[in-house]
């Protein structure tokens, strides 16, 4: 393979992988914001607590491993108790109600986290079995972000067949379009969407977990990537998990592309992308209109 | 009678408190007290929306934004431009803004118009990162000659090192703007606004053309949003994107709106003197602000989700019931 061409599926990949992880946080807010409606502006915050928790598991037991299992799951148990003892009570509030609660409980766990860890990086390394390289058709490759690609992916198939071919799928996909009904057909509401909720947050987690070693954790996590995960729910439609996929996926080839051609400008293309579309779909490419 | 002379005699007092307040609280909390009447001003701009016509923007930042970078890039390019026409450039360039997202925005309601301005709000806040050539990336436009204050022929006043005068000239600028939105949410006009919020499809059977009259509530908020951007970035002498076109600027008003009473008019300006006492306060012992603002977030949404004007309505209810209960007793 000539050096350009193996720099273009280069760059892909790196896309592919970034596209990913960014689908993972998406998927999560998307099961959370997108489906169950309640507007969580916290979700960037659980996915930079799961990175820290990484870090802490990581520094005691040495194993990344474990980290991957544990962190995703103390996360989870944080946003239950979010749901639980808070949002639940301010939903009928509206989005309103929901925006100031959750961006109060993401400046205390900013808060929380910089008294705890400090503001300064901290790194991960690499676990030693995914730190080398893998050749793909002459082509040298970073064997961890594939191991993201395949993480992501996983996670994926496992939601989708959770979602539609389950029957918890099916409740949960009924108490989102009637919850009242639902309710009266004596399943405990309350204690599905509490359930959902921390997939949701788990989702966050492990994709938390997932970047951690390749950008360092850092407190500004929470907001430059729970952004990116925010537009690209916005983008591809509430509640539509293949909306979130593509568009995490274009996401990711026009950030990694768009650094190559365009450099300065490559964000640009991004929010532009966004700004296009919700100007032409107002719900998003793949929304339906309530 | 008597309750018209109250009334004046309230006016008269404001005004002179204001007039003298610079002279009796030195520069540190003047610059305070301007800061607060700039957020005020733009969180009671937001209110027009939010309040007043039921929709939740996310990308308020980018009028205000509009009016820094405006007045900012006017005062840099232009030689000798005078105070009064680079406001009015800044405000302009929020109107004219305004004017282009129009078309697309009025169409849609509740959760796509949040989206909607989030999505051009970014894309406004990635330009000014990026565009280095024109609005300086990270570091923002600084610096820029801020003219003297000059009616030709009548009075100049220095407004550069001059803190006190500009004090003066913020307070009249942001006052007025005030008493217009007030002004604003009175006339028949206004009342259409709140005809909109509350049953669009009823207002639009009645005869009135809702996206229009949406479209020219959308302008005069992102005036005034401009009316606050314009005099901050004249009072800091810097625009910045982090400062003016940042998501936090978006939020800060909405919040400041909903910890005020979302349904009132002087909410919002009471939530900005909240949040700004409380962190000023805070600072006094911690530096650790956004835990505390983040605890009172969550306190205010779960026990006092009327905000603070819902609070006093509640007490004056209760004192009124309480009363009224030992009336009848007797």
């Amino acid at each position: 393979m000539d050096p350009t061409t193996s720099m273009y599926v280069a760059q892909g990949i790196h896309g592919l992988a970034y596209g990913m992880v960014l689908f993972l946080i998406a998927s999560g807010l998307n099961v959370i914001f997108g489906m169950m409606g309640i507007l969580n502006l916290a979700h960037g915050a659980f996915f930079m607590l799961s990175a820290y928790f990484c870090y802490q598991v990581l520094s005691i037991t040495e194993s990344f491993w474990i980290a991957l299992l544990l962190a995703p799951i103390f996360t989870a148990f944080f946003g239950i108790l979010l749901e639980k003892f808070f949002l639940r009570k301010v939903h009928v509030m509206g989005h309103m109600g929901e925006l100031i609660l959750t961006v109060g409980i993401a400046a205390i766990i900013m808060a929380v986290v910089k008294i705890f860890w400090g503001t300064e990086s901290l790194h991960i390394k690499i676990p030693p079995i995914l730190a080398g390289m893998v050749s793909i058709g002459g082509l040298d490759y970073p064997s961890y972000r594939l191991f993201m690609i395949g993480l992501a992916v996983v996670v994926m198939v496992i939601m989708s067949l959770l979602l539609y071919k389950t029957r918890l799928g099916k409740i949960v996909r009924a108490a989102v379009s009637d919850r009242d009904m639902v309710n009266a057909l004596g399943i405990n509401i309350p204690v599905v969407f509490m359930v959902v909720f921390g997939v949701g947050t788990w989702m966050a987690g492990v994709a938390g977990v997932a970047i951690a070693p390749i950008l360092t954790v850092f407190p500004g996590l929470a907001d430059q990537v729970g952004m990116d995960a925010f537009i690209v729910v916005v983008t591809g439609g509430f509640g539509s998990l293949l909306g979130a996929f593509i568009v995490s996926i274009i996401f990711g080839l026009l950030s990694s592309y768009g650094i190559q051609f365009l450099s300065q400008l490559a964000p640009v293309l991004i929010v532009g992308f966004m700004a296009i579309v919700l100007a032409i779909r107002p719900h998003g490419l793949f929304g339906v209109k309530e | 009678m008597i309750n018209k002379i109250k009334h004046w005699i309230l006016w008269v007092a404001l005004i002179g408190i204001l007039a003298i307040f610079p002279k009796v609280f030195g520069a540190y909390y003047t610059n305070l007290f301007v800061t607060f009447a700039v957020f005020a001003v733009l969180s009671v701009s937001l209110n027009l929306l939010l309040g007043y016509t039921g929709l939740l923007s996310f990308g308020h930042a980018m009028f205000f934004g509009a009016g820094g970078y405006g007045t900012a890039l006017a005062l840099k390019h232009i030689e000798g431009l005078s105070l009064l026409p680079a406001f009015g450039i800044g405000v302009l360039s929020a109107i004219v803004l305004a004017m282009i997202l129009c078309p697309f925005v009025v169409r849609v309601s509740g959760t796509a118009f949040a989206m909607l301005h989030l999505a051009f709000a970014q894309l406004m806040y990635v330009l000014a990162l990026k565009l280095r050539g024109i609005t300086g990336g990270e570091d923002g436009i600084g610096n820029f000659p801020i003219p003297a204050f000059t009616i030709p022929g009548v009075v100049s006043f220095n407004m550069k090192g001059a803190p006190e005068s500009f004090y003066y000239f913020a307070i009249i600028v942001l006052g007025i703007s005030v008493w217009l939105m007030w002004f604003f949410t009175k006339t028949p006009f206004g009342q259409i606004q709140v005809g909109i919020r509350d049953n669009f499809k009823r207002i639009d059977y009645l005869g009135f053309k809702v996206p229009h009259t949406k479209a020219v509530i959308y302008i005069v908020a992102a005036a005034f949003a401009g009316v606050a951007g314009s005099v901050y970035a004249l009072f800091h002498n810097l625009v910045s994107a982090d400062g003016s076109l940042g998501a936090l600027v978006s939020f800060a008003p909405i919040i400041n709106t909903m910890i005020g009473g979302v349904g009132s008019f002087f909410g919002p300006i009471w939530g900005t003197a909240i949040f700004q006492i409380i962190e000023e306060l805070v600072l006094r012992f911690t530096d650790r602000v956004e835990l505390v603002i983040g605890v009172t977030l969550v306190l205010v949404i779960m026990f006092a989700p009327m905000g603070f004007s819902g609070l006093i309505t509640m007490l004056k209810q209760r004192l009124f019931s309480a009363s009224s209960h030992k009336l009848e007793k007797i």
